[in-house]
């Protein structure tokens, strides 16, 4: 009976690992959308030898073993090979150790059901046991190394091999107290000598926490003894007594202790310092919060996607492989498959302490309970440290977790509880209470349901707000596999484009004069510009519909292909404006008065995207401050730039500080363009007279001379192309408003027509301590019958000439085209 | 298209591991009932005890097939007593192990088996006297094999 139950569910767990197995092979066809993608075959050689051990080892038990329990090694099964698999994915050559590792671990298993039962020499040599032990902790403190060269130094070298010794350790532990306190229980002896190894053990935890700065271990080493002495005593003063030395060493750890310390913190609070110490978690978390409820599919996420592209971490979410596989495993299987895994986790507890309560000896029942212990208490430290339930502890995910000597003491563990679980001709032996069996019992399913829920939170109910934080990096490995709209002129010429194949996909700006206006989408230095304010279209999420936007996410966990925005630039003239001011440092707009769609924003100094990542750094530092479009934000004193308008508002040029804010306020210095465009808003330096506005600003009031006084709402993103309904629309954001009286302006513009002349222009300079700015304003009369042009220049130099120069020759281009 | 496929591969594996847990459960499910079964099908023996007052002749016998018989003073009790000497729940008969075992439950005058004090819960078998208050019970189990048959 018991055979059968464990080979249809070895059959299941088969399919299980097979079709995971599918899904790695073809989950790099599936992002790069065609299957001229590298496919990833060789896991299947290792899935076809591990389940040829798998098989053997089935055999072995139902032949050896008749009746062990038989839910134990299908769930080994399952979750070791979803383990392997997972690291595969992350990286195909630890993959490929952990492949070896657990067929060295399934061999020993395999040897380990031919040997004679180990249990009753354990029991006999338990002093041993401890003093090896001793020996292993001693060895680790004085060679103790780390294989990736730094960080605490837990591990033993031999033979070119790690090996962790604080995984058996455990193990070694559970057997020592189970034997102790067994012997102890057959005569009767009292609370006293029950608790003489605490000295021992918990000094053995705080040398590991001291010397090695093992968080983890010493948690499970104290957590372990404290249950073991619970369930030999049945008194639950034990409970209180160990959970008071724990809040003591927790607390001095906390002050004297660096490591401890920084988890904690950390775990309060990891927001603060989240490129930091907590990095870690917070991509953790992203990770889960990627994941949502239905995950991405193995190979889908993003945790890998960090080493093929040079992101500048080897993953994402940094080891992964080991203490952070069950935040992998959640952006791959979402919420259901970790659900799915803790149900097992859950059955494997149950089983085991099932196996416990019907074990014939008192020191079989001790040693299983203490294994369900270890494999409980481990799963909720990791997993609660992942989910940010716990304070973060670097242990493994037992049967999962990358790792030697993790899955060698997993399945040592395993061999144990078959063994335990094959009942000897006798009767359970007797149990005067089983309270502390079930208090156990409930507190790892607490712990288990526990940690379910924080996942859903972090999945599910903060997921959405969490994944736009901007260290998420899920938004750059997505420009690099879903194209990005492009950013054209009016007359749909390229400005901004993706191009390169998809996995390697690249902005590349065809008109890199605009960037200080069209900004840039970059990995490293972020977005600026319009490829920022229309981010929401450029990436697909505004303006495609919404199932289109849940099937991509729920095919390949990115957003649908960007839509294309058209923009009311034109490039001839702005290259035009472009050649005029290289060399200054200003700002050139040229603007339709009527519509208010800006034709050419210049902004100078300039910079090249293309060419960020070198410069990036330079960039930001440089004092020109190339980066800022000084068309919106900058802000400049108006100085003489105001007369005609002071003359057309108030009837004079030489006015009083209130007359000066009626001017201000008719003509619009006072309130901010809405633009999708960042702005800077208007403020006076000292007083009125230095009122300074930004070129926009100047633009919109001197658009109002060309435009019978109404001075336009201006727009420079005009339209997007739907995949439902073609190009739409952009909504224009402000509104237009009078700005003067319509005959004062249509005079005012006729006056400023100089002989000789087709259009109206003004000359301004304004002083400001040593430095000075000139402004030159023009733009086409009242009664002209083309485009109403307007056009105004901005230098951050006394040299109005030059201004009028560069103004003149851009309006009669713009007039004459 | 590729993706659509390995949606349906992520779909089956989803549904793999609930079938695997399903499946467990169910199974567990299923020994939980036959665990059920097994201990209701467990019949005990049948007991037979001759009730008789110490001061008078006359003999009550009640045949029991059920696996607990507690005797005592309280009308609710399997066999219940009018003796002012037995306490409200005196002692109890219960099968287990394929005996019969008697087992005093906490009362004032104590249970005596075959004249001794009783102390510890006993196995009693076919012939043996039970002394509580002013009351002797004999017992008669079926299919007795440990009985000494004295004719």
């Amino acid at each position: 009976m018991n055979r059968i139950v464990q080979g249809n569910l070895l059959k299941v767990a088969g399919a299980f690992i097979f079709l995971q197995s599918a899904i790695l092979t073809l989950a790099p066809a599936a992002l790069a959308r065609s299957f001229d993608a590298p496919l990833r075959w060789t896991h299947w050689i290792a899935a076809l030898i591990l389940g040829f051990l798998i098989i053997l080892i089935h055999r072995e038990i139902a032949e050896r073993l008749p009746d062990a329990d038989p839910f134990l090694f299908p769930t080994a099964v399952l979750l070791s090979g979803w383990g392997l698999l997972t690291i595969w994915r992350l990286d195909a050559h630890l993959g490929a150790r952990q492949a070896l590792w657990l067929g060295v671990s399934l061999i020993g298993l395999f040897f380990g059901l031919q040997a004679p039962d180990p249990l009753n020499s354990l029991r006999r040599y338990k002093y041993t046991i401890l003093s090896g032990g001793f020996l292993l902790v001693i060895l680790t403190l004085l060679f103790g190394a780390n294989p990736m060269g730094f960080g605490p130094r837990l591990w033993l070298k031999c033979c070119g091999v790690y090996f962790q010794p604080s995984e058996p350790l455990k193990l070694l532990l559970i057997i020592f107290l189970a034997a102790y306190l067994a012997d102890q229980l057959a005569i009767r002896a009292g609370i006293a000598s029950l608790t003489l190894p605490t000295a021992v053990i918990s000094g053995f935890g705080i040398l590991l926490l001291l010397f090695q700065r093992d968080l983890g271990t010493a948690s499970i080493f104290i957590a372990l003894f404290t249950i073991m002495i619970y369930l030999a005593s049945g008194r639950r003063r034990t409970l209180l007594f160990n959970a008071a030395v724990i809040v003591c060493l927790a607390v001095g750890g906390y002050y004297f202790i660096e490591i401890v310390h920084t988890r904690f913190d950390s775990w309060i609070n990891p927001w603060e310092d989240s490129a930091g110490r907590s990095y870690q978690i917070i991509q953790g978390l992203l990770a889960v919060a990627n994941g949502g409820i239905e995950g991405r599919g193995l190979g889908l996420g993003s945790p890998n996607e960090g080493r093929g592209l040079g992101l500048g971490s080897p993953n994402v979410v940094p080891v992964a492989v080991s203490d952070f596989i069950y935040t992998a495993i959640a952006e791959e299987s979402g919420l259901l498959g970790t659900l799915g895994l803790l149900a097992l986790v859950g059955l494997l507890l149950i089983r085991s302490l099932r196996a416990a309560l019907l074990a014939p000896h008192l020191f079989r029942r001790l040693c299983a309970a203490g294994l369900a212990s270890y494999l409980g208490i481990q799963t909720l430290l990791i997993a609660g440290g992942n989910l940010r339930l716990v304070p973060l502890t670097g242990v493994t995910l037992p049967f999962v977790s990358y790792g030697g000597s993790s899955l060698l003491t997993s399945f040592a563990a395993l061999l144990l509880l078959l063994r335990i679980s094959n009942p000897l001709d006798e009767e359970p032996a007797p149990l005067a209470n089983p309270r502390p069996y079930y208090t156990l019992g409930a507190a790892l399913l607490l712990g288990v349901f526990s940690v379910a829920l924080a996942n859903g939170w972090w999945a599910v109910v903060r997921g959405p707000s969490l994944l736009t934080r901007l260290d998420n990096p899920r938004r750059i490995v997505e420009d690099r596999f879903v194209p990005r709209g492009k950013l054209v002129d009016r007359n749909n010429s390229i400005i901004d484009a993706s191009s390169g194949k998809i996995g390697a996909l690249e902005r590349l700006y065809a008109y890199p004069d605009l960037a200080p206006v069209s900004g840039y989408n970059h990995a490293k230095y972020g977005q600026a510009g319009l490829e920022a304010t229309l981010d929401a279209y450029l990436r697909g999420l505004q303006g495609t519909s919404a199932a289109t936007i849940w099937w991509d996410h729920l095919l390949y966990g990115m957003a649908p292909p960007g839509l294309d925005v058209r923009l009311t630039i034109d490039l001839t003239l702005q290259s035009r404006a472009d050649e005029l001011l290289r060399g200054y440092s200003g700002a050139a707009l040229v603007l339709n008065a009527t519509t208010g769609e800006i034709l050419t924003m210049a902004s100078h100094p300039t910079f090249d995207p293309n060419q960020l990542a070198e410069t990036g750094d330079a960039l930001q530092s440089d004092p020109k401050r190339p980066l800022i479009n000084r068309a919106t934000q900058g802000l400049y004193p108006t100085g003489s730039l105001l007369d005609p308008f002071a003359q057309a508002v108030t009837g004079k040029q030489s006015l009083t500080d209130a007359e000066r804010e009626s001017v201000y306020e008719a003509i619009g210095f006072q309130r901010t363009p809405q633009i999708q465009l960042p702005t800077a808003q208007s403020f006076s330096a000292v007083g009125l007279e230095h009122f300074h506005v930004t070129p926009l600003q100047a633009a919109l009031a001197a658009a109002a001379l060309s435009a019978h006084g109404i001075a336009p709402a201006p727009n420079i993103a005009s339209a997007v192309n739907t995949p439902a309904d073609g190009w739409v629309a952009l909504p224009v954001l402000g509104a237009s408003f009078e700005a003067l009286n319509a005959p004062i302006a249509d005079e005012t513009a006729q006056r400023l027509i100089r002989s000789g002349d087709r259009y109206w222009s003004h000359r301004g300079r304004a002083v400001e301590g040593d430095s000075a700015v000139a402004w030159f304003i023009a733009g086409a009369p009242p009664n002209w019958g083309g485009v109403p042009i307007v056009v105004v220049v901005l230098i951050e130099e006394d040299n109005p000439q030059a201004a009028e120069r560069i103004g003149s020759q851009l309006i009669a281009g713009a007039m004459n085209p | 298209m590729i993706a659509a496929i390995v949606l349906v591969l992520r779909l089956a594996l989803a549904s793999a591991l609930y079938l695997f847990l399903a499946w467990a459960f169910l199974i567990l499910w299923r020994e939980l009932k036959q665990e059920g079964q097994k201990l209701a099908a467990k019949k005990p023996t049948g007991i037979v005890i001759i009730q008789k007052q110490e001061d008078s002749d006359e003999e009550q016998s009640f045949r029991f097939y059920q696996a607990e018989i507690i005797i005592g003073r309280h009308s609710q009790c399997d066999l219940s007593v009018a003796d002012e000497a037995l306490s409200a729940q005196h002692a109890r008969l219960v099968y287990r192990r394929n005996l019969w075992w008697l087992e005093d439950l906490g009362s004032t005058n104590g249970t005596f088996l075959n004249d001794s004090h009783l102390t510890t819960p006993a196995v009693v078998i076919t012939d043996d006297t039970i002394k509580c208050g002013n009351t002797f019970f004999r017992l008669q189990i079926d299919n007795d094999e440990n009985s000494v048959h004295k004719n």
